[in-house]
């Protein structure tokens, strides 16, 4: 059996590459990717811990939220079209209007 | 039967209604918006008459209508802070008084101010309705808080009344110090409402639980007040409250020394001094004091200060009036003396002495005021006497009624003022022989006695007698129905109004049941227990050891025709001496020939100056709290607002509308939380 150490250790790069994505991409929509990474990262965790302890609840959470990733995606996809209908563009960095 | 006192608010509110009549639609109504006063006064003064009635039936109010704040006091009691009304025999009286002379006022106004053509009509009238609310208002309220409030919108609106005509120089700088000069002495009243408050934790007038009764007990060992400041006794405690409350009765009621404003009053409109003078503004001063008569009462020092000042003022502002060329300003001096006479009886115990003087003076000094405007409408707004005489002829009307007003005023009898001042003298007298500084009062309010009838009736040969001394005296302007109306009204009560309380004739003569008004205010037809003349008497007898005392072994009888004796005969010889020097066809300046006394008196003794000087004494403190208000206090509060301001326009540069800096700035706060949990958790040892 792979020691839980691995998952773990897999799960921190996954996150770490979304977080990556999330500092430097301009483009709204590999924001949009690097978010999902993040939320699978977490999703390994949950299934790697639910192993380790022999507990379904943590499956059980990871199904709960790949479903909540569909709706997010859903809602991005929507506020990314809006951005692009309103700017021509889908460069996170053009729309600063929210400032002081 | 419908009940009177449901509609006891609606006597305070008719008249606030046209006041907002007047401001919101006065200049669409025809004459400014003064239909609409008349009628609400004439409303109220019904309904006033009808609570009379109700009143004389044996019924009296004391209810707490709204109560708009509440909170625990210094003892044990909580402390109400509540509106309500408190309808007894006096203040029942009060309300006739003052809604019937507001009523001839404005119907004067007619003729003051519509017929020779004001501008700002509406504002006039919306002033006139909101002063007769707030004084009507003064007079039913049941607490001494509400008393104070109200109080202070009859100065409010006497500042902007006195102000009318605010394009000239002379009446916003006559408003402004009518305006201070009470004020000053209002402050005093505030820190006695607080006082009162602390003390007994509540401010009722009337009633068991009010503060009289309250204080009483006290006094008596029969009950304790909630707080008293630093171990004082209980007796000097009540006076110093007495005493603090009385400031604002000696500014409203323009009693040495802040009488300044009320010469200075005279600048408003004619009809606004017959109501200030007459039936609001320096009327609620007195009725104050006889309001809390159970409690003054109880502290025979305060009493005594009363009459020492009221006697003082009587004498003081009388022989200023000797000497002044205007017909309002003569006026104005005798208000202030007539007023010294109120604070005389109320300081002697007579109650009902003050009560019928207040009465009697409303009517006639309304009726002088409003003769003396009648006579300033023949004369084209021309108030100096030496320009005026021989008006007998051409203004018969307000010719008689002044003569009935001015005879009223010198006490010559069977007029109202006799009947009323002899009263005040004799109480005055028979309990003065016990106290000296109330017998002081007396002799000054006796020596004044001979100067009023003397300036009255020099005023009166002056305006009416002799030959016209200008063209304008020749061929005086008419007066209207308007003028007249309220000018016979106000008359026929001077006439008679003295009839309602002829104790000396019952004493003398032997006929019960002629003192109406001593009855009245005896809670004989009813009123509310501890609210009485003879309560009062009961305390003053306990507290103050007031008795009348034995003159000399002469009977009462005998006392009575002697002190009444000696009134009117120093009344006549005021009027013989008037009418030997001013009642010839071209009368000289008499009061010249007092040299260098006439300059002091025409200066008011230089008592305007006096007040002038102590404010330029004292501008460095006034200065120094000015820098300490604005320094410290406003500092404080404007500082923490400021570095509210500046952190904020530092801090809120962060939000840079930039999507990547929010995640940024996210991730570096879940970085801090890491380590911050690490370095707790103690990863790094």
């Amino acid at each position: 059996m792979v020691p839980p150490e691995w998952y773990l250790l897999l799960a921190a790069g996954v996150f770490c590459i979304g977080l990556f994505g999330v500092l430097t991409r301009r483009d709204a929509l590999y924001f949009l990717m690097s978010v999902e990474l993040m939320m699978n990262a977490a999703n390994i965790n949950f299934v790697a811990f639910a192993l380790y302890y022999g507990d379904l609840t943590g499956q059980v959470f990871a199904l709960f939220v790949i479903a909540l990733a569909a709706a997010e995606v859903a809602i991005g996809i929507g506020i990314i079209l809006v951005l692009y209908r309103n700017f021509g563009d889908t460069d996170v960095t053009v729309p600063t209007e929210m400032r002081w | 039967m419908v009940d009177a006192f449901a509609y006891v608010p609606a006597i305070v509110l008719l008249p606030f209604f046209s006041f907002v009549v007047a401001l919101a639609a006065g200049r669409y109504l025809p004459k400014g918006g003064a239909f609409g006063g008349i009628a609400a006064t004439a409303g109220s003064s019904l309904l006033s008459l009808w609570v009379l009635a109700t009143v004389a039936g044996g019924e009296a109010y004391n209810e707490t209508i709204y109560t708009w704040a509440s909170a625990g006091g210094i003892g044990p009691t909580d402390i109400e802070l509540t509106f309500g009304l408190l309808i007894d025999p006096l203040s029942a009286l009060m309300l006739v008084i003052v809604t019937l002379v507001a009523l001839l006022v404005h119907v004067f106004s007619l003729g003051y101010m519509n017929d020779e053509g004001e501008t700002g009509l509406p504002r006039y009238y919306a002033g006139l309705g909101l002063f007769t609310a707030s004084m009507l208002g003064f007079v039913v309220a049941d607490n001494l808080l509400m008393a104070f409030m109200f109080f202070e919108l009859v100065g409010l609106c006497s500042y902007l009344l006195i102000g009318f005509h605010f394009r000239e120089e002379g009446p916003p700088s006559a408003a402004k110090k009518a305006f201070l000069v009470t004020r000053f002495g209002d402050y005093f009243f505030l820190v006695g409402v607080v006082a009162v408050l602390a003390t007994f934790g509540t401010a009722q007038f009337a009633g068991d639980g009010s503060f009289p009764a309250l204080a009483d007990q006290a006094l008596s060992g029969a009950g304790d007040v909630a707080w008293v400041p630093g171990g004082l006794e209980l007796g000097t405690w009540f006076t110093i409250i007495g005493l603090l409350v009385l400031g604002g009765v000696v500014g409203k009621s323009a009693q040495f020394p802040l009488h300044t404003w009320l010469p200075d009053a005279m600048e408003g409109p004619t009809p606004v001094s017959a109501l200030i003078h007459a039936a609001t503004m320096v009327a609620a001063g007195v009725y104050l004091v006889a309001r809390m008569f159970g409690f003054y009462a109880l502290t025979p020092t305060t009493l005594a200060v009363i009459a020492f000042v009221g006697g003082f003022t009587a004498l003081f502002a009388a022989t200023m009036g000797v000497v002044k060329d205007e017909l309002k300003q003569v006026l104005a001096y005798s208000t202030i003396s007539q007023y010294g006479y109120m604070m005389l009886a109320l300081g002697a115990g007579s109650y009902v002495a003050a009560t019928f003087h207040l009465m009697t003076h409303a009517f006639f000094k309304a009726l002088l005021f409003l003769g003396a405007g009648a006579v300033i409408i023949a004369m084209h707004h021309n108030e100096n006497m030496w320009d005026m005489g021989g008006l007998k002829e051409r203004m018969p009307v307000t010719y008689w009624t002044f003569l009935a007003g001015s005879l009223a005023l010198a006490g010559i009898f069977p007029f109202a003022g006799f009947w009323s001042k002899d009263e005040i003298l004799y109480e005055a007298f028979v309990h003065g022989l016990n106290d000296p500084l109330l017998l002081g009062g007396w002799v000054m309010g006796l020596l004044a006695v001979p100067v009023t009838a003397f300036y009255t009736f020099r005023m009166v040969f002056l305006t009416f007698h002799g030959e016209p001394r200008s063209e304008l005296a020749r061929d005086p302007e008419p007066v209207r129905w308007n003028v007249k109306g309220p000018l016979t009204v106000l008359g026929s009560l001077a006439v008679v109004a003295g009839l309602v309380n002829m104790v000396p004739v019952q004493k003398l003569l032997g006929i019960d049941g002629i003192d109406f008004l001593t009855q009245w205010l005896n809670n004989d037809f009813g009123g509310i227990d501890g609210v009485s003349y003879s309560a009062y008497n009961d305390l003053l007898a306990t507290y103050g050891g007031y008795a009348p005392a034995e003159l000399l072994g002469l009977s009462e009888e005998l006392t009575l025709l002697v002190a009444a004796g000696l009134s009117l005969g120093l009344a006549v010889v005021g009027v013989l001496v008037a009418w030997r020097l001013y009642n010839v066809a071209s009368p000289t300046e008499h009061t010249a020939k007092l040299g260098g006394i006439k300059d002091v008196l025409y200066n008011n003794y230089y008592l305007d100056e006096l007040q002038v000087w102590t404010a330029y004494r004292t501008e460095d403190a006034a200065g120094g709290a000015d820098t300490f208000d604005q320094g410290i206090i406003d500092g404080v509060v404007n500082g923490t607002s400021s570095v509210a301001l500046a952190a904020g326009s530092r801090v809120r540069r962060i939000q840079t509308g930039l999507v990547t800096h929010y995640a940024a700035m996210l991730t570096l706060g879940l970085l801090a939380l890491l380590v911050a949990l690490g370095v707790s958790g103690g990863w790094f040892l």
